[in-house]
């Protein structure tokens, strides 16, 4: 049979967001596999390196969309590494609060675009409406909808506003009704078990080796999560157990792991983990200051050195290496993606031998996403 | 006497016609050419719901009557952008979405983007703001609405009547070697 | 830290191993890191250390069974820099070392797929370097290009 090649993308509903797979396809089979990247490229590192410590903050979260939070998380960390601040615990908490709601409202645009690459459209409408109520929480807090530019070195940028609490109460247990709703439509729907099972296998003995992270990576069953190996903001309080296959709570274990049926599910089973989390955050937040007291913003400057500083996404691990000579500028931020990995090489890879009605659902089960890829 | 009096419909009666017709059914090319992108599934879905504006995501650019330039504009993604109007059947309208394509935005600075959309591709409608709220969204639809409505969404007479003047522009961004060997 | 009493030299940096190493032992020492435990790659950076001119290499490998980050960095001249690529040990750093090769212009050598990854049609010196000036670059090429000329009638 003749082999034929086809684009997917940038313009097509099938891909995550502006990037481009160029398949080799034989009859209905992918042959092979070959990501073009870039359409995003704004030049994020080369821009922090003419900007100050804080300047940068904002281009930060810019970097992924959906989950802007991590982001500066993460930046936050880095310098304080270098400047060796202490956070207040109360920034803390609100860190995690902020950090999980995010987490919920990544999730819910996940699973939805999932189902929807499965030709469920009732669940997107549904998700990403109730995502909405999350920004509304974001709106209130930080004065943003999707950037929120809210977590500082040194902690948050303000308290938190009498009455928020109560908010977040009132949208998680909405939440939480919601999601049985979604469990009757999505997840224990036959088109789900049946088109999701055993497809997009990543070889559980090679998932580290090939650098697969978060949700994926416990999806093979490795129970490894950097708020449990490495304890940032006040994660080394919380009280949650590591989802990994094959414990998936209520629902059914039906393959052997590792593929995109188990993403999916490890992905809703840890929505209800943030919830629980969001909670215990909120009844655990001690009084006290929200930030340092700061030198002055514009001339501060960090002193020489390596840092080095890691946080969980919905996506998988994030990464800051930071230099500093000690000047005002950084002399390189790198930012290691998650998707940088899951979206070129793994994808690459285990899109051979899935057949073309697949290829779109595979990629949105490793939930790539090209801004982190191409910054 | 009216609009049929005579045998044949005249010209501008038929246009106002057809802009009435095409105003309420506006279909947008899902492309997702920024992080601006991210705002939109709320606007499709279920709490702004621009459905009901007869509004919808069309896949093929051949189906679709708007092209919103969602966010920052990658010298990269230009190319395959102008492939995409190009492919639009008229009339067609292009809305630029957040501060990014108006004057650079925050990536003024950057090698990578283009700053002026509007020197590349004409603009009926700009939305404001870093991410526009989906308010802002729904408001330039029906901006974009209502200035077909008076025949004013001319973006694209305007590109066929100087296409050579903008096809000019799009070389000078995309071929850097060009600017480089004038410069030395 | 197990990293630095594997490799037996290095030191300690806000809690993460930092390993000094040069461009032959690099990929003995990874090697080696690798077989121990160190099995997760996080990343590889690249630093334009411009005033002594000369590149630095990170590679970051982390050891989910020790729980310990560490670093091993090569310096590079900034005059036709080469490294032999690590593809082999580690698959996603063909990824990396494309975009190094892209950024900073350092040639990997073993690595087939150095192919333009993030820009088309880059004609200028590799963007990340320090003296390539990201400014001075958009004013030239993007403020060059004229706006379009509209003539006075407005009845297109």
């Amino acid at each position: 049979m003749k082999e034929y090649e086809l684009f997917i993308g940038p313009q097509h509903p099938g891909v995550t967001g502006n990037m481009m797979y160029h398949l080799w396809v034989d009859g209905d089979i992918v042959t092979k596999a070959e990501c073009n990247v870039g359409y995003l490229h704004r030049g994020f590192e080369k821009l922090m390196e003419s900007r100050g410590w804080m300047q940068n903050v904002p281009l930060v979260c810019r970097i992924c969309v959906p989950e802007p939070d991590v982001n500066e998380m993460a930046y936050a960390m880095a310098v304080e590494q270098l400047m060796d601040w202490e956070v207040p615990d109360r920034a803390s908490y609100i860190r995690v609060i902020v950090l999980e709601l995010a987490r919920i409202a990544a999730y819910l645009m996940s699973i939805g675009s999932y189902a929807g690459s499965l030709g469920i459209y009732t669940l997107p409408q549904w998700t990403l409406g109730d995502r909405d109520y999350i920004l509304d929480i974001f709106e209130q807090l930080t004065g943003a909808r999707v950037y929120h530019i809210y977590i500082w070195p040194g902690g948050v940028r303000w308290d938190m506003p009498e009455g928020l609490p109560d908010l977040i109460e009132k949208t998680l247990s909405y939440i939480e009704k919601r999601l049985k709703l979604y469990d009757d439509v999505f997840f224990r729907n036959r088109v789900f078990f049946d088109r999701a099972a055993g497809i997009g296998k990543i070889p559980k003995n090679r998932a580290i080796e090939w650098g697969v992270t978060g949700p994926n990576l416990r999806a093979c069953g490795y129970g490894y999560d950097v708020r449990k190996l490495e304890p940032y903001a006040a994660y080394g309080d919380m009280d949650f157990e590591v989802v990994k296959y094959p414990e998936l709570g209520d629902f059914e274990v039906i393959s052997d792991g590792c593929d995109a049926y188990t993403r999916i599910v490890v992905r809703r089973l840890e929505i209800d983990q943030s919830i629980s989390m969001v909670r215990q955050a909120l009844k655990k937040m001690p009084e006290g200051e929200h930030i340092l007291k700061h030198p002055n913003w514009l001339k501060w400057k960090a002193p020489a050195g390596y840092a080095f500083s890691r946080v969980e996404s919905s996506k998988g691990e994030y990464g800051y290496f930071v230099v500093s000579d000690g000047s005002s500028k950084p002399v390189r931020i790198h930012v290691r993606g998650p998707s940088y990995t899951h979206g070129i090489n793994v994808a690459e890879t285990i899109l051979k031998g899935a057949n073309i009605a697949d290829v779109s659902q595979i990629l949105f089960s490793l939930d790539v996403c090209p801004p982190d890829i191409e910054r | 006497m009216g609009l049929f009096d005579g045998d044949i419909m005249k010209y501008e009666d038929w246009n106002k016609i057809s802009r009435i017709a095409s105003r309420k059914s506006l279909w947008m090319v899902h492309f997702c050419t920024g992080c601006g992108a991210i705002e939109l599934p709320p606007v499709m879905t279920s709490r702004y719901d621009m459905e009901r504006f007869g509004m919808g995501p069309m896949a093929t650019p051949r189906q679709a009557d708007v092209l919103l330039i969602t966010g920052y504009l990658t010298v990269k993604t230009l190319k395959r952008v102008v492939n995409v109007y190009e492919q639009m059947q008229s009339p067609k309208y292009v809305i630029s979405f957040g501060s990014c394509p108006i004057n650079g935005g925050m990536y003024w600075d950057s090698y990578n983007t283009v700053k002026r959309l509007d020197r590349y591709l004409p603009v009926d409608v700009y939305v404001g703001g870093c991410m526009p709220r989906p308010e802002g969204v729904m408001n330039a639809f029906l901006e974009l609405m209502k200035l077909i409505d008076e025949g004013k969404a001319r973006g694209w007479e305007k590109y066929q009547k100087y296409y050579e003047q903008y096809k000019r522009n799009q070389k000078m961004a995309f071929n850097f070697e060009r600017e480089k060997d004038e410069g030395a | 830290m197990k990293a630095l009493e594997l490799i037996g030299k290095g030191e300690e940096m806000h809690g993460r191993a930092y390993i000094k190493s040069d461009k032959e032992e690099a990929s003995s020492i990874i090697k080696k890191l690798k077989e121990n435990g160190f099995d997760h790659f996080v990343m590889l950076s690249c630093v334009d250390w411009i005033d002594n001119n000369e590149f630095e290499l990170v590679y970051h490998l982390w050891s989910y069974e020790h729980k310990e980050h560490v670093m091993v960095s090569i310096i590079l001249p900034r005059d036709n820099p080469s490294m032999s690529s690590m593809h082999e040990l580690f698959p996603q750093i063909e990824t990396y070392e494309r975009e190094i090769h892209e950024m900073y212009g350092v040639d990997f050598e073993g690595n087939n797929r150095l192919t333009p990854f993030m820009l088309e049609g880059w004609h200028d010196m590799p963007p990340m370097r320090k003296d390539f000036d990201s400014k001075k670059f958009a004013e030239d090429v993007f403020d060059s290009i004229p706006e379009i000329k509209e003539e006075e009638d407005e009845g297109i």
